[in-house]
């Protein structure tokens, strides 16, 4: 055996170990998850700051494991697609509906009327097949702005397009901010409705635009400019915004307040169960659906990132909203994600066209 | 190199002992008739060699060209992966194939070749400073180059931010930076980050191929009445595959950035060819077939950069160390000389690391920094925070497990890689396994790890009881494909100098190809093996986008959890993680290069060393 050769064996021997030490280990793992009886492991493919509480506190309660994945909703999305053929997951909590009724279009989604007391926000929220449920609520946008900087409050997305507010107005990405396409969508459908279509919607963040609207790629980045005097108004998720007046304390320069302007756009944070998962899984998932709805399931969620993700409003009736979050706003709107779901890619390529 | 005939009988004696394929590769007729009942077992000798290759090619095949072959199938035919209702169509490509594409391709290819020549030109310039001179400071730039390959690319883009911006650090400072702003946002400040990212690679590959080149080229140049430019051209034209490989790597990972052009150039309206690509993945429903199809395009960009290489090293041989590799002298720098090289090295400094380092600590240690917000004071409260947290400890143990399973894996496979690229005269497998190993770079990560699940999560093998799929070792496999192209060009360099004679000598005096190959080889590519396994090891404990896609449920790498942080807002947080297990991973670069010097061999530590 030439040289070569041995030196090709050798690399060959060490892969086969390394492969047989994984094999092993995933058969180990395989055969405690059968030994466990009935009990099958639920994988939850997740991107809420509350999500592996949950799951801690899911197992605790009814002995049945979570595997979490936890992740930015992009990522898991793209997991999600990719698995299409062979779905490993037994449910998917993101923020926003719209994939989800794309996922239910796509036949993905168990349908599952969860035992909740909805309230009538949650009702708004709820499709009617029941192939997803609402979890609590943020709303897109909130406008952020510094009190200390500027005195000029709008009440209309219309008062943005004012010579006051010029080249002192900031927003997010759609490209890379996820929540900001719904925010995008909500002008749209409030402007120009199903029917209308995006023109409407087009033309204002056109002008909003002329009128010196500067976007920088998600919250944080949205929030930075707002800190750094960059701009005085950042319109950005609601969570994000109280949870940076939590976090600040005012100062003689800089003093975070919030408004929401008519109408806000409703962010739900949603759940589904995989069709593709079988009956044991499905069965225990729609117990972790009923349990994230319940009283005790929704405490663990609020107490769980009190600066981020728990700043919800809730869906069901006899629960309330964490105390720094001001009430919810009065003037609200759903948009219908069958319809503005399947649009996101034109309208966030225009946006990078002619608004970035 | 072709053996002399035998003079005596006891040469004789050495050559019938020794099994000749390994010298020749085929045994002379009359020889095997002699040896009448060893005829047969020299055949099966023969077949068993084929036999390793064969094992070689079957990794290669499962860890890198299915998953890519797969992802590629999707733009003709959707249906055979459930990615849609067509069995064969071109309509991907139709839409990926807009102006807004052609226009981004355009602007890859011009940052690929840009950053590529910057890389090649700082990363040679670096090592000969460090390897050839006696310039002052230059025993730190082992550690600094590897600080560069861990400093992660939001760091280099925050920390220019956190300067340029409007009432950033610079305007604070009352020095106003609009011009530099416009600048930077743009296609200049994107080949500069990327640069600043190339420059290991660069480097690593370059100096790991400069230690084996003695001093006798220079001094033949001087003889003939070259000059000292002379003699660095004749340098750099000897270190051609190392060269070519720092140029080939670093070409293919600009074009497949997305995250930093997304960030600098966020409002400068230049596209580059991997935009489309993210728009059909990161938008839902996720279109796979159009992100297949812009991949075929990045696959043309490195079919491109590999005929160049070909045409470039074509026909030509490298192998310049032998026995008779004379030490290298080290240039004594005037004052003059010396003084100058210091404030290039300075300024490299400053620009790649000291650059993201204020933007760690900008985000990290001072409350607010260049901000109206917070109390600008510093203060260690993140890094307090993050230590006893479990979202650091467990996940940086897990991926430093993980990182060490698959350096150790790598460097094998990659020096049998490098040997096969170095080998001369291309052979159809060894162009396949150049355009393979270059087009899994040339991919976007999140494109590659998609690869892997659809070649690991067919119904079909699930069905035969395979399982990898969720699995720590499927995302072994995939940071083993991920870290292979890196480091098997890291070893090319190193491995094209190797003559062919010295091993042979070896055999020629009695000595069996494994102890052959440790006492000849193994000294000479110890020092470079060394550093593909800490550069494989580097890159791994932070690789993000493999990760995301294909760690185990329950099991979180760092880099996700660096990523969710910073992803909720958590700058602090997240910073403070990014910081402690880069410090991590230089304490193991530090460690590894003490028990190389404590452990190896006088004679290994000797290769390359000047005098």
């Amino acid at each position: 055996m030439t040289l070569r050769s041995r030196v090709i064996t050798i690399g060959g021997i060490a892969v086969a170990v390394t492969l047989l030490a994984g094999c092993s280990a995933t058969a180990t793992a395989a055969q405690s998850t059968s030994a466990s009886g009935c009990v099958e492991p639920l994988v939850l493919y997740a991107a809420e700051g509350y999500d592996a509480n949950m799951g801690t506190a899911f197992t605790a309660k009814t002995g049945i494991p979570v595997q979490v994945v936890d992740d930015s909703t992009g990522p898991l999305l793209t997991k999600i697609a990719a698995e299409k053929n062979n779905p490993q997951w037994s449910m998917l909590w993101a923020d926003g509906d719209t994939a989800f009724a794309s996922l239910d279009q796509q036949g993905q989604l168990l349908d599952y009327a969860p035992n909740a007391q909805w309230d009538t926000v949650g009702k708004a929220l709820l499709p009617s097949d029941n192939s997803y449920a609402p979890t609590g609520t943020t709303v897109m946008a909130a406008l952020i702005y510094n009190s200390a900087a500027t005195s000029t409050v709008p009440t209309s997305y219309n008062d943005l397009l004012g010579a006051a507010y010029a080249g002192k107005v900031g927003m997010n990405d759609p490209a890379q901010s996820g929540p900001t396409y719904p925010f995008i969508a909500g002008l749209m459908n409030q402007l120009g409705g199903q029917t209308g279509g995006v023109a409407a919607g087009e033309d204002y963040l056109t002008k909003l635009k002329a009128n010196g609207l500067q976007v920088f790629p998600t919250n944080g980045d949205t929030l930075h400019a707002l800190e750094t005097g960059q701009i005085d108004y950042g319109l950005i998720q609601s969570s994000a915004a109280t949870g940076e007046t939590i976090k600040v304390q005012p100062t003689a320069g800089y003093a975070p307040k919030i408004v929401y302007l008519p109408k806000s756009t409703l962010l739900p944070s949603v759940i589904g169960i995989d069709k593709g998962a079988d009956a044991t899984q499905q069965a225990e998932a729609k117990q972790f659906v009923d349990y994230a709805l319940s009283p005790e399931g929704q405490q663990v969620m609020q107490g769980a990132d009190t600066s981020g993700d728990s700043l919800f409003w809730p869906v069901v009736n006899g629960v309330t909203a964490l105390s720094q979050l001001p009430a919810f706003p009065a003037d609200y709107q759903r948009i219908d994600p069958v319809f503005w779901g399947p649009q996101q890619s034109d309208v966030v390529t225009w946006f990078d066209t002619n608004i970035k | 190199m072709a053996l002399s005939p035998p003079k005596s009988r006891a040469d004789a004696t050495v050559r019938v002992d020794l099994p000749r394929s390994a010298l020749t590769g085929v045994a002379p007729t009359h020889h095997r008739r002699r040896l009448g009942a060893r005829d047969g077992l020299s055949r099966v000798a023969a077949r068993m060699r084929f036999q390793p290759l064969t094992v070689f090619w079957l990794i290669i095949v499962a860890i890198l060209i299915l998953p890519i072959a797969l992802f590629l199938s999707v733009a003709f035919s959707p249906r055979l992966l459930d990615q849609g209702s067509e069995w064969f169509t071109l309509s991907a490509f139709s839409t990926a194939l807009t102006g807004q594409l052609l226009s981004g391709l355009l602007n890859s290819l011009i940052i690929g070749i840009s950053t590529a020549l910057l890389s090649a030109a700082i990363g040679f310039s670096l090592a000969w400073v460090v390897l050839r001179t006696d310039a002052p400071g230059r025993r730190i730039w082992t550690g600094v180059v590897f600080a560069l390959l861990l400093t992660p690319s939001y760091l280099i883009a925050l920390g220019w931010e956190r300067l340029l911006e409007p009432n950033g650090v610079l305007s604070i400072l009352g020095y106003d930076a609009s011009w530099a702003r416009h600048i930077f946002y743009g296609p200049i400040g994107i080949i500069v980050v990327l640069t600043v990212k190339g420059i290991p690679f660069a480097y690593l590959a370059i100096s790991s191929a400069m230690r084996g080149l003695g001093h006798e080229f220079e001094d033949a140049v001087r003889v003939h009445g070259g000059g000292p430019l002379s003699s660095i051209v004749v340098v750099i034209s000897l270190l051609g595959p190392a060269v070519w490989s720092a140029l080939a790597i670093v070409f293919a990972e600009s074009v497949s950035d997305f995250g930093v052009a997304a960030t600098l150039a966020n409002d400068a309206h230049f596209s580059v060819a991997t935009y489309t690509l993210y728009n059909a993945v990161e938008a839902f429903p996720v279109n796979f077939p159009v992100a297949s199809a812009v991949s075929w395009t990045l696959m043309i960009l490195v079919v491109l950069a590999l005929l160049v290489q070909g045409r470039a090293l074509r026909g030509r041989s490298f192998r310049v160390l032998g026995g008779r590799s004379r030490p290298v002298l080290r240039h004594q720098l005037s004052i003059r000389g010396k003084i100058i090289t210091s404030m290039c090295l300075g300024l490299l400094l400053i620009f790649a690391l000291g650059v993201p380092a204020f933007g760690a600590v900008s985000a990290s240690l001072i409350d607010g920094f260049g901000s109206l917000a917070g109390t600008h004071q510093w203060n260690l409260a993140n890094y307090t925070r993050v230590i006893g947290s479990p979202q650091l400890s467990g996940p940086l143990i897990y991926s430093a497990q993980l990182a060490g399973i698959t350096a150790t894996v790598t460097v094998v496979l990659a020096a049998v890689c490098a040997r096969l690229l170095a080998t001369k005269g291309a052979t159809i497998s060894g162009r396949i396994l150049d355009f393979v190993l270059i087009a899994a770079v040339a991919l976007p990560g999140i494109v590659f790890a998609a690869g892997y699940i659809f070649a690991y999560n067919l119904p079909q093998t699930n069905s035969l009881g395979i399982h990898l799929y969720g699995t720590t070792t499927l995302l072994l496999l995939a940071y083993l494909a991920t870290a292979l192209p890196s480091t098997s060009r890291v070893l090319l360099g190193s491995m094209s100098q190797i003559q062919d004679s010295m091993g042979q000598a070896s055999r020629v005096h009695g000595r069996g190809a494994i102890r052959s190959w440790l006492s000849i080889v193994l000294p000479v590519i110890a020092r470079p093996l060394l550093a593909a396994w800490l550069l494989t090891y580097t890159a791994t404990l932070l690789e993000l986008p493999v990760s995301q896609l294909l760690a185990p449920p329950g099991s979180q790498p760092i880099s996700v959890g660096i990523t969710n942080a910073l992803g909720k807002y958590d700058f602090g947080g997240g910073t403070a993680m990014e910081v402690l297990a880069i410090l991590s991973a230089l304490l193991v670069v530090g460690l590894g290069y003490l028990l190389f010097r404590l452990c190896a061999p006088r004679g290994w530590q000797h290769i390359g060393r000047a005098q």
